[in-house]
């Protein structure tokens, strides 16, 4: 038997968990392809810039980058989370619905048509995979509004049925197009991590941190919804407004970090699972912590990307999938025991 | 209710907070930093910009090189700064380069655009057709105070050219099959500088214009473009033999295909007919070998 779940304990346990989170990324921002002293970064701060390499690197480069591994890897778990409670189906991931082969369309026409502009910042490609990734979703979900209110397996049918439509008209885009662009939207879709002006970091980081804390707000009735429609709705809970704040808080996120990476796998499916085995399911809990714990698992994936073939490196989603998968099998070795809802 | 109230002050909140914290005009503008008059720590981001690197004599101001920059033995000894697809931003910026000299593609352009952005001068070289190789070898020597140099390497290139095509003549040029892959076959169409190469060798592009640089075709094309010859560059170094029992094996099953019948099949070192460098000449030069082996013999005797 759990015990219940307390504020203070969750308080306590939100607490440390980010304090595990800081000294990561700290840790993390220490390890590169290239060895950068701390003490040689910080020397002569606000001198002339090209002088310093080790303040570049560190500051410039490793650091927004571990920044925006956290922000999309807490974007992708709680998304996650929510599309596992909302479909009722294990095998959901933030991707499920569609998001990834409509963001992947929209990067590929992106490509293709040659654009050569920014929008605050963003390049055409960040652009469009947005706009394909929210407009797809929209699709999926009116098309699944058309099979009745809320029917899961209606939404899920449309998602998957969309994602394959959209696949083929990449897979034709693709042999039309020339290697080399080809070449630039398959590293995409392979989860492409780069440095991003602090700006960009700070505005995706607050959409996706305004996105976690409104879950979080619904996170009570998201435990009520985990038991089903019927009994939600004889609880006095008005199912279909928390449903549809619950699907486009978490596709807008999902979207956010998409544009912000690419499509980076695994993390919107394993690190919900592993944070429900280990410590119940519980969405008030799950949520915040999927968040902390998903941002703590893509930067150590990150980082592993970057040194694992220095000086060349690996695609992220390489390497979420190699480390989370094993990892996540124990876990489910160990603990499916003891959790009930798998039964 | 109210909890969504205090979300969106906070929304609005940390908006204003970022942009009063944040400098967004001059993240933006970082990139006016003035070239330097002579680069004197380059990185090269591609093998063919380090052999125009080389040829023109930079050789003690190369400070970076990508892993698969493999000619001059030399550059295999310059510090590496990743791979033409994944370059290594902290590599590069750790070789603490005045100037670094990337390629057109999209890997490469974002490359050199992140770089702009940190305070890193960079040159964004489109090599994709012969004259931009000369153009980008003048470049190259105006931006490291190498006209002289630029000029003299280019003279050479196109005079060794001039020679050979005066030795083949410009008649009854010989319809050449280029084959980039086998399975799928992928051949070189006319939009691509090993076009252009098979032309200053005396032969012609057995495969009419079409929509791909690099047309995936079936065998259907192979036998009706009639190739008299077939060239396949050599995709493993190490085992040139092995490739090319191979490939006349594949080929085999083509056999009224002119090359196939008269065993005209060849695999070719790839090196110097995979990159458009300063070995344009050595490169048209194998090429020349295969279209007229004939007239090679000759001349050695």
């Amino acid at each position: 038997m759990k015990e219940l779940l307390t504020p203070r304990k969750l308080v306590v346990r939100i607490a440390l968990a980010g304090i595990v989170l800081i000294v990561v990324m700290f840790v993390c921002s220490l390890i590169g392809a290239e060895s950068v002293s701390l003490k040689a970064a910080f020397r002569g701060v606000g001198e002339h810039p090209a002088v310093n390499p080790d303040y570049e690197i560190f500051v410039k480069v490793r650091l927004p980058r571990i920044i925006l591994a956290a922000i999309v890897g807490a974007a992708l778990a709680c998304s996650g989370v929510v599309f596992q409670v909302l479909l009722r189906n294990p095998l959901a991931d933030p991707y499920i619905l569609g998001i990834s082969s409509g963001a992947g369309l929209g990067t590929i026409i992106a490509v293709l048509s040659g654009f050569n502009w920014t929008l605050w910042g963003r390049s055409p490609i960040a652009v469009f995979a947005f706009a394909g990734a929210l407009g797809t979703v929209w699709l999926v979900w009116f098309i699944g509004r058309l099979t009745g209110k809320f029917h899961v397996t209606g939404l899920l049918l449309a998602g998957v049925v969309v994602n394959a439509f959209f696949s083929a008209v990449i897979m034709f885009l693709t042999s039309v197009a020339q290697s080399q662009q080809i070449h630039a939207t398959i590293f995409w879709l392979m989860g492409n991590m780069t440095e991003e002006d602090f700006f960009v970091l700070w505005i995706g980081g607050g959409c996706v941190l305004a996105g976690i804390l409104a879950l979080f707000n619904i996170s009570p009735q998201l435990n009520v919804l985990s038991f089903g429609e019927d009994d939600a709705r004889n609880i006095g809970i008005n199912t279909a407004r928390i449903r549809t704040i619950a699907f486009a808080v978490a596709a807008f996120i999902t979207a956010i970090a998409v544009s912000l990476s690419g499509l980076i796998g695994f993390v919107g499916l394993i690190v919900p699972h592993a944070v429900r085995l280990v410590l119940g399911p519980d969405h008030r809990q799950l949520l915040p912590l999927s968040g902390i714990i998903g941002a703590i698992f893509l930067v150590v994936a990150d980082t592993l990307a970057r040194i694992i073939v220095a000086p060349a490196q690996l695609p992220v989603g390489v390497v979420t999938a190699i480390v989370g998968g094993p990892f996540f099998l124990v876990l489910l070795v160990r603990h499916s025991r003891k959790v009930s809802w798998l039964k | 209710m109210k909890k969504w109230l205090w979300l969106s002050v906070l929304i609005v909140f940390w908006t204003g907070a970022g942009l009063a914290i944040i400098d967004f005009q001059q993240e933006q503008n970082r990139n006016d930093t003035p070239p330097p008059a002579q680069a004197d720590r380059i990185v090269s981001m591609a093998p063919n910009l380090t052999e125009i690197l080389f040829a023109l004599g930079l050789e003690e101001r190369i400070v970076g090189v990508t892993l698969d920059s493999d000619y001059p033995p030399a550059a295999t000894k310059k510090l590496k700064v990743g791979t033409f697809w994944q370059p290594n931003i902290e590599a590069v910026i750790a070789a603490k380069p005045d100037l670094v000299i990337t390629l057109g593609f999209d890997q490469q352009r974002n490359l050199a655009e992140r770089l702009k952005r940190i305070g890193y001068n960079s040159l964004i070289l489109n090599i994709e057709k012969v004259s931009e190789l000369f153009e980008a070898i003048q470049i190259i020597g105006a931006a490291t105070i190498k006209q002289h140099e630029a000029n003299e390497l280019v003279h050479d290139i196109t005079k060794k050219l001039d020679k050979l095509l005066a030795l083949i003549g410009t008649n009854d040029r010989v319809r050449v099959l280029w084959v980039v892959q086998r399975e799928p076959l992928r051949v070189a169409g006319r939009d691509t500088f090993i076009n252009e190469m098979i032309e200053l060798a005396g032969g012609q592009n057995a495969i009419g214009p079409t929509l791909h640089k690099y047309p995936p075709i079936g065998a259907e094309q192979v036998i009706a473009c009639q190739p008299e010859v077939i060239i396949e560059p050599a995709m493993n170094q190490a085992d040139p033999a092995g490739q090319q029992a191979s490939a006349l094996q594949y080929w085999n099953k083509f056999r009224n295909v002119p090359a196939v019948v008269n065993k005209r099949v060849y695999v070719i070192s790839g090196d110097t007919v995979s990159r458009l460098g300063p070995r344009l000449y050595e490169g048209t030069k194998t090429i020349a070998r295969c279209l007229r082996p004939e007239l090679f013999e000759k001349l050695a005797q």
